[in-house]
């Protein structure tokens, strides 16, 4: 016995196990000293029940004790002790054919296993592998069968078949259960838990190239929906079981035990574990900050002998290619108008860029307008220009001459281009009983395919453990991070990509000396030229920087008690400038220049202290955790515009360079919570469990309502631990599982709500009271405070089951749950009479939302060199608003471009983010028919003068009369469709086979709705004149084609076509994407040890590889648009920017 | 800042400042007070009182702020924004005014002289703005410093309490302020006496009007008077002169976020297309005010119901490549004030050059906005080029000299003093016909900036009533004279759908607009004024809904909008 080992066997311990299994007994021991008991339970017969009763005794002592009787015996080796039973060497007779059998066994991933169990089957000969993973045993002769068995493999048997050399694989056991899982203020063994955890598969997650955890999240996990976009850097939208609140409904993170709001930054390389607590049983002991679900993130730790490993991955994305938008040629938009004006009755048909003959006839020039080739106004000498100029008079003095482009500019391809990506990933870890440590540094460069934007990353993270003593452990986990990501708000049409698909083709990129060209002249429509949009971007700069991380110290103070102090959080800074150029190539042009200079600062930390209880006593586990945590939270930004630059150069321009007038503004906010925090989980016999969680918030930004208690209690039952099911085979473990408690929710209030406020504003509350340009600042009340308001509260009650099928080979994992979410805070808006002053925050609405989450996974081994796994995850939420004020049933969001009528109606009774508008039924196909129709309503509201509907003609949009009183009013309007799906789902599927190894990823949504916003800009000739549709012109009504899509093209806007929101717009959003598949190929590990490679895996991948679906846009995937920033309107497509087909060359390497 | 902060003398006069603030009816980044895009709750009321009343087309094109086609045609319904946005800037402004009274009343640092002056002011500014929710609405809720429910139903007499407000302000402002924003005791009694005017108490009315023309000053002192130049009115190198009498002090360039204070409500209406102006063609004259200009080339009088008989030529339909020669005939010298005619001088930016200034012609018509627009000259300082449109430092005259001269002059000619009436109407007049202020043509068309020759830009004649001409002809023909001399003279500055109401005869006149009109422009081609309903506009939905207490809705609607 070595020095080590003694050290091992000398610790006190106290157990207490009446009748146990060796097999628990060990188990207990194991977790009380973090020592590994290897053995083979055939050997053991670990089932064997006995009791051991031990208060403060060495461990040595307890196992010869409890062992000794049994015929078993010990040896230690390493951080491991190996058990044996006794041979009878009088079993073996001399005559005995006796053999030496020698080899190695290492794991599937052929990494060498030390400490595996090695027996022949029928004796009690055995032996255990050394720290090579090499053996050699005795055996009786040439036919016995030898047994491998190891912790968290499974068994093998192999006949001998008179071999002298035998390696041998062990696969890794297949189910979890043993699996620890982090949750909040602990850990629990996954057949432990009973509560909604979603555990991610981190190594399928990271697959996807992408930066964002978030975006990784998508389909990884039942009862999360994510919508992202193709933007890089641009974070999805997150809900855990759907919308919880009007406000913020982000989830709160929890990275080592750090509570924050974003994790954009985290490097995806770097995560150990990472869980999702949906239900109030995991979560409310996050309280305050629960309601939307808590995300649990762990980062990695180093182990054993120094490694170091490279991730890396290159690859390529790729736009959409074609007429993405399904736009017309320049010819065809000339035809489109000229057939719009017979519409809508014109008799001349002169024109300044087609002329007026019977056909339009496209012109050589658009500048000057209509103007053919040898025209002496397109005279090159004539052209006038300065692209920077810094006057009016300037601008009035240009002299524009630009070609047309009679084939088309394809603005999608002008602005969207291939663009590369690539991940450089390095990390170092080791440890030791004297510590651990990890250091990574990854660098993300991905270009977008929209130019000028893109996400440049760079992240370092130091992950250190010191074992200062047996019981005294001290480390810190430090993520830095520099983030440079200029973006385009998105879902806008007023961004460049919905210029982009409003521009017309006829307008070339640049005009004939090289400068942008555009609608400028008039009969082109408004949009700007997109390419000069993003490139005037070009030297825009922002960076983010971010420290995130904690220290901590862990003391166990006895065997069963530790204490632990904990301090992190994060610091950032950030910095943007952006000048904006004076235009001149648009129709609509901004002759001023202006700079803007901004910069933000904050940070936040939390102190937690905990004191945990881990005991044992009989067939009674108790794990008890009791604590506090302050948290504080401050944020600064300040902002600077400057106008008037007479040079635009960048190194020039700065917040003193301009020539006025400036504005600076500045903001600062911080708050404060302090909590209290308590949970028990206790089992009994492994069979009955039961979770108690409490937390006590107080928070700054309430004045009356300080305190909030959020309770949850959580029980589950392991019904394969009963009798009657032990002898189901089929049946691994099952466990049946129920909770209920209160989660809480703050986010939507801020520090001032409470508080009636008076403030002074440029722009709100100057006055130019002595006349001249100078304005003298004056007062207004700026905020209205609700001293009362309070928690939101989140009243959850969650039902589901575990259970592990055929050995391990299924697992499968299911919930509902129904969440009724009380003291909504919502800011009704206030009657007009009460002014401006913002409204504050209220405790009135209410909500309810009810769905299922189900996970399944599967796996099997089909051949020894092929296996198959797969995991599914269905998620399911139903969403119902129950009451939003006392004065109103319904709040609308989102006009877009329809005046003051909206597109989303959030409304009692039915989800958030439901589409509302006129019922579209068909056209009115001939005069006869509006008539009739008229004669109806007039006969229905008695007067001679009404029409059935406003607008009514012949070819445009017959409305349903959905309340059946003869005519077309407000009150017609419907509900149209609903952003929410029906249900979510993702599948991985894996395949190895002997050194290959394939994987794909699926997702997909079902039975959504979406608004189709680029359709009123590309489908209605009226709708401010841009790039229309072939749908404009070829399928459109005309009194021959009455079976169209689109209605009579016009040339005025009208409530019978564009001019209201009705359900032309809205279409079926399902589909499936194959959003990865990656084949790799890992290198032979034996022959690369050598050269002292452990792992060399070399892939090639490919993201959003196909997408089956019926919707007409772009991309089907819409989250939330940039131009509402309301969490509680989404699902409207007014450009989106795609996620694009990505492939993929990676490597991975470790030694 | 807390509520105890604001209750002494600074807290207070900051309050009222942010009161006067309030008259801009915008809160920066191009939106009204209360939230609403600029242009609904402009104080100049183009789209309320001058396209609703016939003087502009929308103009620009039918898809751009469609929901304006529906007040110019008087089809809309409640739920149209432009309603919304402008109740909320206009009862933001009766809070702010709401929470000096409020404020003064707790302040212990403010000597009763200094209270009145500031209840002075701020009784005048919201009183301003009931005038202008009684316009707009006829009944709405009265909301005052005493009330905190705010939920009150309409109510029917507001004219009791605007003139309640208006009379303390006449009787304890001081005749001169410190400041030229300041209002002052004659500009309460020029809108007591308008207050008065528009509740058919000429009497009184004519009482207060006789002392404000006769010892009325500005605050700085100035006696009232007609400006010797029309377009003075018009110009912020001309401000704080004798003829404002209730101004808006513009001021360009102050917030770098848009014109807040710089006519951010109208900065849509300016020259389209290759304009140096950038944005967007809104507020084109209508071809109807562009015909009343004609003037009887012997009388130099206009042709008062038959002036469309005279139509002024156009250039509709005339592309820009071809010849053009305007109007020959005579014409009031105001009309090239008023509206940008083709080959006219448009200030000091060159001829106008007909459509190449205008989005679409066939629905707005061939004009464009004058009298909102800055000279090139003083772009500098006048022009506010902050955001995409431009604003200007050019002051909004709620009331000028001119128009109390007219209001007067209603009330004599009612009161049948029909000679002072003739009196007022010819002062007016006669500033119109003095020809140092009549537009000139340049001396060189290429060079703008280089000034005016000493020819006329058009057939100019105009000429004052003869002697004893409204005595002569009866007091119904006076009324009609001095009706088309305020639409002439107040043209294009947000009166004229306000003044037809009151006079009685929108219905007519609108109606035979539209007959006119519509034949020319598609704008306004399904527009028909409904008597008994379209006299005044739908109270905002948004804000019946929003009144609701138990089961009922407190607010209730206009007739004629259910």
């Amino acid at each position: 016995k070595n020095v080590k080992g003694q050290e091992i066997l000398n610790k006190e311990i106290s157990i207490n196990i009446n009748q146990g299994q060796i097999k628990q007994i060990l188990a207990e021991i194991q977790q009380l000293t973090s020592v590994n008991f290897v053995y083979s339970s055939t050997v053991i017969k670990a089932q064997r029940k006995v009791s051991v009763n031990a208060v403060n005794k060495r461990l040595g002592q307890i196992l010869d004790e409890t062992l000794n009787p049994l015929n078993i015996y010990y040896k230690v080796e390493d951080n491991q002790i190996l058990l044996y039973e006794k041979e009878n060497t009088g079993l073996l007779s001399a005559n005995q054919n006796l053999i030496t059998v020698k080899g190695k066994v290492s794991s599937d991933k052929g990494e060498s296993l030390p400490g595996v169990s090695v027996n022949i089957k029928g004796t009690k000969i055995g032996t255990t592998t050394d720290s090579n993973g090499s053996y050699a045993i005795t055996a009786p002769g040439p036919d016995v069968t030898l047994v491998f068995s190891y912790i968290g493999f499974t068994a093998k048997e192999i006949p001998l078949n008179g071999r002298t050399v035998l390696n041998v694989q062990l696969i890794e056991e297949l189910t979890s259960l043993g699996e620890v899982v982090v949750v909040g203020y602990g850990t629990q063994r996954k057949k432990d838990l009973t509560s909604a955890v979603a555990v991610v598969n981190v190594g399928e997650m990271i697959k996807q190239p992408t930066s964002s955890v978030n975006n990784l999240l998508q389909g990884q996990a039942s009862g999360v929906t994510v919508l992202g976009s193709g933007q890089p850097g641009e974070e999805p939208q997150v809900r855990i079981r759907g919308v919880n609140t009007f406000g913020n409904n982000n989830p709160l993170y929890v990275v080592d035990g750090v509570p924050t709001q974003s994790i954009a930054d985290l490097n995806p390389n770097d995560i150990e574990t990472m869980q999702v607590l949906k239900d109030a049983g995991s979560a409310s002991i996050y309280g305050s900050r629960a309601a939307n679900g808590v995300i649990v993130i762990t980062t990695k730790k180093g182990k054993g002998k120094v490694t170091v490993t490279y991730d890396a991955y290159y690859g390529t994305q790729r736009p959409k290619g074609g007429n993405v938008w399904n736009v017309l040629t320049p010819q065809e938009m000339a035809d489109l108008k000229h057939m719009a004006m017979t519409n809508s009755g014109a008799t001349d048909f002169a024109d300044s860029l087609y002329g007026s003959g019977p056909t339009y006839v496209l012109p050589d020039y658009i500048l000057p307008a209509g103007a053919k080739e040898g025209d002496p106004r397109t005279n090159p000498s004539l052209y006038k220009l300065k692209p920077f100029y810094t006057s009016d008079n300037e601008y009035h003095s240009f002299y524009r001459i630009s070609r047309a482009n009679k084939q088309g500019t394809d603005w999608y391809h002008e602005i969207f281009r291939p663009a590369s990506i690539t991940s450089q990933n390095v990390a170092i870890t080791g440890g030791s009983d004297q510590g651990n440590y990890l250091f990574s540094a990854n660098y993300f460069n991905q270009q977008g395919t929209l130019i000028n934007t893109y996400l440049k990353r760079y992240t370092i993270r130091s992950n250190s453990q010191y074992n200062i003593s047996k019981r005294i452990r001290v480390g810190e986990n430090l993520a830095y991070s520099i983030t440079n990501n200029p973006k385009i708000a998105g879902l806008s049409g007023d961004n460049a990509i919905g210029h982009a698909f409003r521009e017309q083709p006829i307008v070339p990129v640049r005009d004939i000396m090289g400068n942008y060209a555009g609608s400028y002249g008039g009969n082109l429509g408004d949009a700007y030229n997109p390419v000069a949009m993003q490139e005037r971007t070009r030297d825009n700069k922002s960076q983010q920087n971010r420290l995130f991380g904690n220290i901590f110290a862990e003391a166990d103070l006895t065997d069963f008690l530790t204490l632990r102090s904990q301090f992190g959080g994060e610091n950032y800074s950030g910095a943007t400038r952006a000048f904006v150029y004076p235009t001149y190539e648009n129709a609509e042009n901004s002759t001023l220049n202006s700079y803007t200079e901004s910069a933000l600062d904050g940070y936040n930390y939390s102190w937690t202290n905990t004191l945990s209880f881990n005991k044992t006593i009989d067939k009674h586990r108790i794990k008890a955790v009791v604590g506090t945590e302050f948290f504080k939270d401050y944020t600064h930004v300040s902002t600077g515009t400057n106008q008037g630059y007479f040079s635009f150069d960048p190194n020039y321009t700065n917040l003193s360079t301009g020539s006025g007038p400036m504005k600076t503004t500045s903001a600062r906010t911080s708050n404060t919570l302090f909590s209290l925090i308590g949970r028990v989980d206790y089992s009994y016999n492994d069979k009955y469990l039961l979770g108690v969680t409490i937390r006590r918030d107080g928070s700054s930004k309430f004045l009356e309502h300080v305190y909030g208690w959020f309770p949850a209690v959580s029980a589950g039952w392991r019904v394969s631990q009963e009798s009657f099911l032990k002898d189901v085979k089929w049946i691994t473990d099952l466990k049946i599982r129920g909770g209920y408690g209160i989660m809480g929710n703050q986010l939507n209030v801020s520090g001032g709500n409470s508080f009636t406020t008076f403030g002074s504003a440029v722009g709100t509350s100057y006055y130019a009271i002595g006349g001249g340009n100078n304005i003298v600042s004056g007062f207004y009340q700026n905020q209205t405070g609700n001293p009362g308001a309070k928690w939101e509260k989140n009243i959850n009650s969650n039902f589901g089951f575990d259970a592990t099928l055929f050995g391990g080979h299924i697992d499968i994992s299911a919930d509902y749950y129904r969440k009724n979410i009380r003291d909504l805070l919502y800011n009704p808006e206030m009657i007009g009479t009460a002014g401006a002053a913002k409204v504050p925050f209220v405790n009135i609405a209410q909500m309810k939302n009810n769905g299922f989450d189900i996970s399944v996974s599967g796996n099997t081994q089909i051949s020894s060199t092929v296996k198959l796994n797969a995991t599914a995850t269905i998620t399911t939420y139903h969403n119902e608003i129950q009451k939003i004020s006392g004065g109103s049933d319904y709040y609308d969001v989102d006009s877009r471009r329809f005046d003051g009528s909206n597109i989303i109606r959030n409304a009692v009774g039915h989800p958030i983010s439901q589409f509302f508008g006129y019922k579209v039924d068909g056209f009115w196909n001939s005069q006869q028919e509006v008539d009739a129709a008229n004669q109806k309503a007039q006969a229905a509201t008695g007067n001679p003068g009404d029409v059935y509907q406003t607008d009514i003609g012949v070819g445009r949009f017959k409305y349903a009369d959905t309340n059946g009183d003869g005519r077309i009013t407000a009150d017609d309007r419907t509900f149209l469709g609903n952003a929410n799906p029906n249900y979510s789902y993702g599948l991985n599927l894996g395949v190895t086979y002997k050194n290959w190894d394939f994987s794909a990823f699926f997702y997909g949504v079902q039975g959504n709705s979406i608004w189709n916003q680029v359709k009123w800009w590309t489908d209605f000739n009226p709708s401010f004149g841009g790039a229309k549709s072939k749908t404009a012109l070829y399928d459109s009504w005309t009194p021959q084609n009455h079976n169209a899509k689109a209605p009579i093209q016009e040339t005025a806007n009208s409530f019978g076509t564009n001019a209201v929101p009705n359900s032309y717009f809205v279409e079926n959003g399902s589909y499936l994407r194959l959003k990865n598949a990656q084949i790799g190929y890992s290198f032979n590990s034996v022959k690369l040890q050598k050269i002292g490679i452990n792992k060399l895996r070399v892939y090639l991948s490919g993201a959003n590889l196909f997408t089956i679906t019926k919707y007409s846009g772009v991309d089907p995937e819409i989250g939330t648009s940039s131009e509402t920033g309301q969490q509680t309107a989404y699902g409207v497509d007014d450009g989106s920017y795609p996620s694009q087909r990505t492939f993929l060359l990676g490597l991975n390497l470790s030694f | 800042v807390s509520e105890e902060l604001v209750a002494n003398k600074n807290g207070v006069n900051a309050l009222l400042i942010g009161s006067y603030a309030a008259l801009y009816g915008m809160q920066g980044n191009n939106q009204s007070l209360g939230g609403g895009e600029a242009w609904q709750g402009s104080p100049s009321n183009w789209v309320f009182g001058s396209i609703a009343g016939g003087d502009a087309s929308k103009g620009s094109a039918g898809s751009d702020q469609p929901a304006i086609d529906p007040i110019a045609n008087f089809y809309s319904d409640a739920n149209n924004a432009y309603y919304n946005g402008k109740w909320k800037a206009l009862y933001e402004g009766v809070s702010r005014t709401n929470n000096v009274l409020k404020f003064l009343a707790k302040a212990t640092d403010i000597t009763p002289e200094e209270g009145k002056v500031i209840a002075g002011q701020a009784r005048f500014l919201r009183a301003h703005f009931y005038f202008e929710i009684r316009k707009l609405w006829n009944k709405a809720p009265w909301i005052d410093e005493t009330i905190t429910d705010f939920n009150q139903p309409v109510s029917a007499d507001l004219w009791a309490k605007i003139t309640e407000d208006f009379k303390f302000s006449y009787e304890n402002l001081p005749g001169t302020q410190g400041e030229i924003g300041r209002v002052n005791k004659w500009a309460a009694g020029a809108y007591l006496a308008k207050s008065y005017l528009y509740q058919r108490k000429y009497a009184e009315a004519k009482a207060i009007f006789d002392i404000v023309i006769a010892s009325g000053v500005t605050s700085s002192g100035k006696k009232y008077d007609l400006n010797p130049s029309f377009e003075d009115n018009f110009m912020p190198s001309k401000e704080n002169n004798p003829e404002e009498v209730f101004t808006i002090q513009m001021a360009a360039n102050a917030d770098p976020s848009g014109p807040t204070s710089g006519n951010n409500g109208d900065m849509l209406n300016f020259p389209y297309g290759g304009s140096p102006f950038g944005c967007c063609g809104f507020f084109q004259p209508s071809i109807d005010l562009v015909n009343r200009f004609r003037t009887n080339e012997t009388t130099g009088l206009p042709y008062l119901t038959s002036y469309n008989d005279y139509a002024v030529k156009n250039d509709m339909g005339i592309g820009g490549g071809a010849e053009f020669t305007p109007d020959q005939g005579t014409l009031d010298p105001r009309i090239d004030w008023t509206a940008g005619r083709r080959g006219v001088p448009y200030l000091d930016w060159g001829n106008y050059p007909g459509a190449a200034w205008i989005r679409d012609q066939s629905y707005g018509g061939p004009y464009g906005p004058k009298k909102n627009i800055y000279w090139q000259k003083t772009a500098a300082t006048d022009a506010d080029k902050t955001t995409w449109a431009p604003g200007s430092a050019i002051n909004y005259l709620v009331i000028r000299f001119a128009d109390v001269l007219l209001l007067a002059a209603e009330c004599e000619a009612q009161a049948g003093s029909l000679t002072v009436a003739q009196q007022y109407v010819n002062r007016v007049r006669a500033r119109a016909a003095n020809k140092e202020g009549w537009v000139y043509k340049y001396k060189d068309d290429s060079k703008p900036m280089e000034g005016f020759s000493d020819v006329p830009a058009a057939n100019y004649k105009i000429s004052e009533y003869p002697a004893g001409d409204f005595a002569g002809k009866g007091q119904a023909y006076a009324l009609s004279a001095i009706y088309y001399e305020r639409k002439i003279e107040l043209a294009m500055e947000g009166h004229r759908f306000f003044d037809l109401v009151r006079w009685g005869i929108a219905e007519k006149e609108l109606n035979a607009y539209f007959d006119y009109q519509g034949k020319l422009t598609s704008d306004v081609r399904r527009g028909r004024f409904t008597a008994g309903r379209n006299e005044y506009y739908p109270i905002p939905q948004r804000q019946i809904d929003l009144s609701i207490k138990g089961n009922t809705k407190v607010l209730t609607q206009n007739p004629g909008y259910n």
